[in-house]
């Protein structure tokens, strides 16, 4: 391409052709963010399962710290990996959704370790589960919004399953929300929605 | 009668530029080089006219040891560009 004069019917056919191909470009689909997290949850989770039950310390508890301690440098190493010269407004929108969520996790976590008697397993995966509903939504991603929607309908098991039980049902919960829809996201993109 | 059309938009690339900077929030240098399949220079050339009009802003940082160069459209690209395609409809007859 020059810096050519165009005609008026050229001028409008290259702007529909750039805003098309930045489209069909952008299109592609990205689990990598619902793999770390998901795949960092479930370890972290059944790490703290076996070692909780197994000496019934629970200071083992703290190492649900792990989770934001593992989750965002992983995160901030892919973006910087992934780099695709490209930022959409999908992007910004899906990072606020996520931020919020992660801030208001990490607090209501927080609270429930140091200050009060929270059912926090309930709490993280219903919010956890709202924000995979809202982002599958918006990038129009079935099996994300179906993986979503089926996380805040199993979050209310964590309020019926008591004990050591209680930790490997939101292991099991994340696997099924995040990590095999992430896997689906990777693997066919968004180009069959 | 028909409006001029911006001469800094009427241009082949600047104007495949602020086509794509106006679909996506912010888009690096290689992003436009591969999309515009123009060369370096001449890209970094028409960024340049497109930054001075303030029709888009444009950030340079450094990702690791490279830098990289990130374009973004503005208020004033927008409209620039929204009046362009007004322009274009009246010189084309799509005005109804």
């Amino acid at each position: 391409m020059e810096e050519k004069q165009l005609n008026e019917k050229e001028s409008l056919e290259l702007i529909a052709q750039m805003i098309r191909n930045t489209q069909l470009r952008i299109e592609k689909g990205n689990g990598i963010p619902f793999l770390i997290w998901g795949y960092t949850t479930v370890l972290v989770s059944l790490a703290v399962w076996y070692l909780f039950s197994t000496t019934g310390n629970p200071n083992w508890n703290y190492l649900w710290f792990l989770i934001p301690v593992i989750g965002f440098p992983a995160m901030m190493w892919a973006i910087r990996k992934q780099e695709k010269g490209v930022k959409t407004y999908i992007d910004t929108v899906i990072s606020y959704v996520w931020i919020v969520l992660g801030i208001a996790g990490l607090v209501v976590s927080a609270s429930a370790v140091f200050l009060w008697n929270l059912p926090i397993l309930f709490i993280v995966v219903l919010m956890m589960s709202s924000g995979t509903a809202i982002t599958g939504l918006i990038i129009k991603f079935k099996p994300i919004i179906f993986s979503g929607f089926a996380g805040i309908l199993l979050s209310f098991l964590c309020l019926i399953v008591k004990g050591y039980e209680s930790i490997l049902l939101f292991a099991l919960i994340f696997l099924v929300m995040m990590v095999i829809p992430g896997h689906i996201l990777n693997w066919k993109g968004r180009s069959h929605v | 009668m028909f409006k001029p059309l911006d001469p800094l938009l009427h241009s082949e690339l600047r104007l495949a530029i602020i086509s794509i900077l106006l679909s996506v929030e912010e888009a690096d240098f290689v992003y436009l080089k591969e999309q515009t399949k123009s060369t370096s220079g001449n890209l970094s050339v028409q960024i340049d006219k497109l930054s001075e009009a303030g029709y888009i802003e444009v950030k340079r940082g450094f990702v690791g040891k490279r830098t990289r160069t990130v374009c973004k459209i503005t208020r004033v690209g927008i409209k620039a560009f929204e009046e362009y395609v007004e322009s274009l409809k009246g010189y084309l007859n799509l005005n109804k």
